[in-house]
């Protein structure tokens, strides 16, 4: 597991270019699912089992997709200044290392540095080593990811694009490890979460699924100075009753509480104030969706230093088997 | 005047019960049995929506047309984020003013049942940061329940959900105040019609729904025409009445009837149906200029499937989103009668005069 997740997050994998990501992913699960198509987005779509008389289609989603930036322009200096793909703060962004998709790696510096201000966005630019607009390597409309080496802990783990790796790591662990389960489960690997929710819209619609669960991040607030105190490390995986995108659907959420605790796993509920996940997309696909998120506390979220608690990720994946494997009333 | 008890009833039956976006079963349960005995059919969608269908006559099978009423059933609400000692923190679902919160009584719903809370603000010596004469933000205000610690953990937990707790009020002058008048006085403003459509015939079938997570995700009025597959779509919502530090210009008094909705979301041809409608029959109206956007699942409706002619009719109101909002009943039963009045001119031709001229 450790190694499969090392793999999946040193990936490159920005929003709109997840065809490595993919590639990785389906060379792992080919011999466990029943069938797979990508379809015209890039979204992986795979089919393990068949609807028996008590289940359901289920769509379970884990986005591929990373935050990163594009580059703008470069100037004649061969500096290149960048925009965002998907939520990058630019607090995150001071002295940190980028990669581009052919390797070519960069640090960021901006171009207004007053003591105690943040620079915007459009003030930050890459510096690849290049000498003059035309030597530089990277050209506008490239995109670039963090550089965040995998990091084993112990007990916890770190690296970048632990969103959604971590949650790519859970679905194909609980596509694996799953076993004679009455529903016709519809394991998506989407693109595009990122900038907003666009792959999970057009997989949801294609799979039209009678229940929707997406596998993402949540803000873990156990670290010093934040005043909500609710979602925490090691205390299990978490369920989600609200974020900006989703009111978790009631009976699905009793669903999800009743499979934690016949698997003997604490589980905490998840009261987010904005951001949004996959499942969002699929509550609102045709005629609608009843969706809910099991999620993982991730400290340090859309840092290229995203860090989660090991016993989460492997409560998270005995949640969903058990989840999936019985009959859902 | 006789019916004036009646929207009453059904508005204190509503306004009475809880039904937070995402969790209507509630409400959804009351609007069943009051729209029930006022159609032919009634079925609940995946999502929670309730439709009312009423069938129409004299039309083949085939060439049924359909109206679709939308008009949502959620409120703005509350949500358990942590407990704090003997105290409840929370976050808002839907959009609250944190200013109108202390004072109110609110009802968390646990797993075990009700609990009742009050909304406290805590002495500005004990919050972190200092808000000078500010209000104090959502995130620093605290529910007391009565229960010390020990007793709270055991019952209350992360995700429960919280509604306002205090009953409707009938006011003077054929007023009524009470929570959640978003929008339960546009559910009964549709009971109206549906009651005034028991006397008149109509060819086309009407379907009313009572959608569900408007104040969230406009989930319900995004997904109920792929349910229904209406020909025409008519969201029912409240707006902003004229009161205290109000804007002239986008308000309008409290019984000043139906406000008629026009702007991108609104299909001109329908508007100019509605008003013809009020003319005709001397309902007092108002026009509700729209440019962008509304706040209503009128702006879901329109481009859902391939795109439906829709129209936003509003019931002025005041005090939105507070535990204390006010409308006239009057306007409630004229917007109900205008709706009524518009079924039974929809025909055969209704479609092909709806042409997108601006």
């Amino acid at each position: 597991m450790k190694e499969l997740l090392e793999k999946l997050t040193s990936a490159f994998g920005p929003s709109g270019y997840e065809s490595r990501v993919r590639d990785l992913i389906l060379e792992t699960i080919k011999n466990d699912i029943d069938e797979y198509r990508i379809d015209a987005l890039g979204n992986l779509i795979t089919r393990k089992g068949t609807r028996k008389a008590n289940g359901k289609r289920i769509m379970v989603s884990a986005h591929m997709d990373e935050i990163g930036l594009m580059v703008t322009h470069v100037d004649e200096q061969g500096f290149a200044y960048v925009t965002n793909l998907g939520g990058v703060r630019p607090l995150n962004l001071m002295s940190n290392r980028v990669v581009f998709a052919d390797g070519t790696e960069g640090m960021l510096c901006a171009r207004d540095m007053e003591p105690g201000k943040i620079p915007a966005l459009d003030q930050y630019f890459v510096d690849t080593g290049a000498s003059s607009r035309k030597s530089c390597k990277v050209k506008i409309g490239d995109p670039a990811v963090f550089v965040g080496r995998f990091v084993d802990m112990g007990d916890r783990r770190m690296s970048k694009t632990m969103d959604d790796r971590i949650g790519c790591l859970i679905a194909i662990e609980a596509l694996k490890a799953l076993k004679d389960s009455p529903h016709e489960v519809r394991f998506v690997f989407s693109v595009q979460e990122e900038v907003g929710l666009r792959g999970a819209k057009t997989s949801a619609y294609s799979v039209d699924p009678e229940i929707g669960i997406a596998l993402d991040v949540t803000l873990c607030n156990d670290t010093p100075g934040l005043t909500e105190r609710n979602l925490k490390f090691g205390a299990g995986p978490c369920i989600k009753a609200k974020d900006g995108s989703l009111v978790g659907t009631p009976w699905l959420n009793n669903a999800l509480y009743d499979a934690a605790e016949r698997a003997g796993i604490p589980y905490q509920v998840e009261v987010l104030r904005g951001a949004g996940t996959d499942a969002g997309a699929i509550s609102l696909t045709r005629s609608g969706v009843p969706s809910s998120v099991i999620s993982v506390a991730c400290r340090y979220v859309h840092t290229p230093s995203e860090m989660v608690d090991v016993s989460d990720v492997k409560q998270a994946i005995q949640l969903l088997v058990e989840f999936l494997s019985k009959e859902i009333k | 005047m006789n019916d004036i008890p009646k929207i009453k009833e059904i508005l204190t039956d509503l306004c009475s019960l809880p039904g937070v976006s995402g969790h209507e079963t509630p409400v959804a349960e009351e609007i069943k049995t009051i729209w029930s005995k006022l159609c032919d059919e009634i079925s609940v969608s995946r999502l929670g929506n309730v439709y009312a269908l009423k069938k129409g006559i004299n039309a083949p099978e085939d060439a049924h047309r359909k109206v679709l009423f939308a008009t949502h059933m959620d409120a703005v609400g509350m949500i358990v984020t942590e407990l704090t000692g003997e105290f409840v923190r929370f976050e808002e679902i839907g959009g609250l003013d944190p200013r109108i919160l202390p004072g109110q009584f609110v009802t968390i719903h646990t797993k075990t049942g009700p609990v009742k809370g009050l909304i406290v603000m805590p002495t500005k010596s004990l919050t972190k940061e200092t808000y000078g004469s500010n209000p104090i933000p959502l995130k620093d205000l605290l529910i007391d329940t009565g229960y010390e610690a020990e007793d709270l953990q055991k019952i209350v937990r992360p995700g429960d959900v919280i509604s306002y707790a205090n009953d409707p009020v009938s006011m003077q002058d054929d007023t009524f105040s009470g929570h959640t008048l978003d929008n339960r006085a546009s559910v009964a403003a549709v009971a109206v019609c549906l009651q005034e459509l028991q006397t008149i015939q109509h060819k086309w079938d009407v379907i009313a729904a009572a959608t569900v997570l408007e104040e969230e995700s406009m989930a319900g009025g995004k997904t109920a025409p792929v349910d229904i597959r209406p020909d025409i779509a008519v969201a029912i919502d409240v707006t902003f009445a004229t009161g205290p530090g109000s804007k002239e210009w986008n308000t309008r008094p409290l019984g000043s009837g139906p406000a008629l909705g026009f702007g991108m979301n609104i299909h001109p041809k329908l508007y100019e149906l509605f008003k013809g409608i009020c003319e005709e029959l001397r309902i007092p109206y108002t026009t509700e200029f729209s440019p962008r956007m509304t706040g209503t699942d009128g702006r879901e409706l329109q481009v859902a499937l391939n795109g439906i002619p829709t129209i936003v009719i509003s019931i002025p109101l005041r005090y939105m989103h507070t535990a204390n909002e006010l409308i006239s009943m009057k306007d409630v039963r004229d917007v109900g009668h205008l709706l009524a009045e518009f079924v039974h001119r929809l025909d055969e031709n209704t479609m092909d005069s709806l042409v997108w001229e601006d």
